[in-house]
């Protein structure tokens, strides 16, 4: 038993620094491409530009390790920050609150869905989000009608500088991120997200109410996508209802990368962490690059897919 | 023996009854129902069909492929593009070359999903991307056309609804049913059931799954030239192809495919199609604005993968 510790243990690190080397490859790379990219304020300007997808990553994190995946994360991001900018007129109390009952009502029922009815997750939230589409295309124009810029303060929290390259939604990143760390690796939740996702049978067989854990699992993801949602309206100052589309892929890949088995029970948020940090710089160096936007989704999905494999393989020999 | 084939039966008999219901509602709404009716019903279900059963076989075989749509999509565009202006001849011959890429396209995603040992859910996710990104660079806004002769002789002109009918069937019986029965087809049930039991019993897993791939790309890429012939242009939208990747496992799944692999066929798939198309027809006739469509195929697929659940869980209980 120890021994098979210490073997899991010499994989991680050994995982792990294969990605602090991939990282720390396509940082330089990047660098000698394009020049500004070395000065104190375009690092913090990435890391910013790492929040988003760092904390989609999060939820998605917490999804995979019990299993399953969220493919509604994009409308739940969307629909949180369209919520925030039209109901923030009438005090931005009263929008958080209904953006994040918004969030808590989706997870809800994928994780309701899922847990208790046994539906395949992924259909189930890819249906979940064809509805959140049509929901919110149908909204626009007659009951969410209204401002679709964001407040200031939400502006602030996810693009205003502290001190370069420290900025505000990194802060918000280190603490949300440590919450789900903390959450992972000490509380009684963590423990029976790994369990469920190693085992689901043998987890209900001991006792765990393996419903409950994917329920919290499913809502936890929709909070922590709304909270990205806003990140990323703040971002880009105004909302529209393709806002998270291209970060839905990104999120698993970056998942993905970090190590976590998208068949449950095995990974840790650090992993992605590191996953969404070279995936931002990878989509630095291609905004770099003087191409299309159909030539930077091609090299995209290329990289994320030769990144997986590499992975895989690096993991699989140790 | 008798009683699984009438029990496999009676799914696609459940289906013919519930289409012949919804199609019998639908042809007394319309003012008249002759051969040209017939023919934009059967316009209508080709495309979803021929993915659905191009989806099927994959999940049969235990996989999934959420890049199928986008092959569709890139297909299409190459059609759109390369066809447009040209001879009958030449666009017989690009047909077959597209075919035979759409075919190659499935095999290398089957070859990737074997050799890196990464989810197929994965692997797909990436090269949706890719592919959609190639499509957009081929035919950067919608447009193209296609050799009007060839488009009639795929889908047929005016009252003549016997080309698209052959166009659906023909699948069936020169694909479907020699796969069915050859070595292969049983080695694709034994994989889909039961991986390892079906290496242990001697059958190459990796193999079988890239045929398996093959068949389903080639598949996606009849899907995308019908879908030329009907439209006369390419569409390069990733909407567009996540509708039909949606809307190709909603149809497999209605039409008998377990998504846990290894049950079901390819008839059921082009008849549940024939629902997909009849219920949110029917639902627009009575008046329902058209954006409320996203939300009818989002919660169709899931009501139907639920359903669908339930009733073989009940059947295994019993």
């Amino acid at each position: 038993m120890a021994n098979l510790i210490k073997k899991a243990q010499a994989r991680t690190s050994i995982a792990m620094l294969s990605l602090w080397g991939i990282l720390f490859t396509l940082f330089i790379i990047t660098g000698l491409v394009d020049h500004y990219f070395f000065t104190i304020s375009s690092i913090g300007v990435t890391l910013q530009l790492a929040v988003p997808l760092g904390l989609l990553a999060a939820g998605q994190t917490i999804c995979m390790l019990t299993g399953g995946i969220d493919l509604s994360i994009a409308m739940i991001a969307t629909g949180a920050a369209f919520i925030v900018s039209i109901k923030s007129p009438s005090g931005l109390g009263w929008a958080i609150l209904y953006a994040t009952l918004y969030c808590i009502l989706i997870g809800t029922i994928n994780g309701l869905a899922v847990g208790l009815f046994g539906m395949n997750p992924l259909i189930m939230t890819l249906g979940m989000n064809a509805v959140l589409i049509g929901v919110f295309t149908v909204g626009i124009t007659t009951f969410l009608k209204g401002s679709s810029t964001m407040p200031d303060i939400i502006i602030k929290l996810s693009s205003g500088t502290i001190v370069d390259p420290i900025s505000w939604p990194l802060v918000l990143w280190v603490v949300f991120g440590g919450l789900i760390i903390f959450i992972l690796s000490k509380t009684g939740l963590g423990r029976l997200i790994y369990a469920v996702g190693d085992n689901a049978t043998a987890a209900r067989l001991a006792g765990v109410r393996v419903w409950k854990v994917q329920l919290a699992a499913y809502i936890i993801c929709a909070l922590f996508s709304g909270l990205a949602g806003l990140m990323i309206g703040g971002q880009s100052g105004a909302v529209a209802m393709s806002l998270a589309d291209s970060l839905v892929l990104p999120s698993v890949a970056a998942v993905v990368i970090g190590g976590t088995s998208i068949m449950g029970g095995i990974g840790s948020y650090t992993g992605s962490v590191m996953g969404a940090l070279i995936l931002t710089v990878l989509s630095y160096l291609l905004a770099t690059l003087n191409s299309t936007e159909a030539v930077k989704q091609m090299i995209y999905g290329a990289i994320v897919l030769t990144l997986a494999w590499t992975y895989s393989k690096i993991t699989e020999k140790s | 023996m008798n009683l699984i084939k009438i029990k496999r039966q009676s799914w696609n008999i459940g289906i013919v009854i519930i289409a012949l219901g919804l199609g019998t509602w639908q042809i007394n709404r319309l003012p008249v129902f002759g051969s040209y009716e017939a023919r934009t019903i059967l316009l209508g279900i080709l495309p979803i069909a021929l993915l659905s059963m191009g989806q099927a076989i994959i999940i049969i075989g235990g996989g999934i492929n959420l890049a199928i749509g986008a092959e569709s999509v890139l297909i299409n565009c190459l059609a759109a593009r390369f066809m447009a202006g040209k001879s009958f001849g030449i666009g017989v011959a690009l047909t077959i070359a597209l075919l035979l890429l759409s075919t190659c396209l499935g095999a290398i995603t089957g070859l990737i999903i074997s050799r890196s040992k990464i989810a197929d859910i994965i692997v797909t996710l990436a090269t949706s991307f890719i592919l959609i990104g190639f499509a957009m660079y081929i035919q950067p806004s919608p447009g193209g056309g296609m050799n009007l002769s060839l488009a009639h002789l795929v889908s047929g002109k005016g009252t003549a609804f016997l080309p698209p009918l052959i166009t659906l069937i023909l699948p069936l019986l020169i694909i479907w049913i020699p796969l069915y029965r050859s070595r292969a087809g049983i080695a694709m049930y034994a994989i889909g059931s039961n991986k390892d039991s079906a290496f242990l019993s001697g059958v190459n897993v990796d193999l079988t799954r890239i045929k398996l791939y093959a068949v389903g790309g080639l598949f996606a890429g009849l899907s995308g030239i019908v879908l030329t012939a009907i439209t006369l242009s390419g569409s390069p939208f990733a909407s567009i192809s996540n509708t039909a990747t949606l809307n190709s496992v909603a149809g497999a799944v209605l039409g008998g495919v377990a998504l846990s692999g290894g049950v079901g066929g390819l008839t059921g798939p082009a008849l549940a199609a024939l629902i997909l198309y009849f219920i949110p027809t029917i639902l627009l006739n009575y008046g329902i604005d058209p954006a409320y469509s996203q939300i009818i195929t989002g919660a169709l697929t899931i009501i139907v993968v639920l359903i669908g659940g339930l009733i073989r869980n009940r059947g295994k209980k019993k």
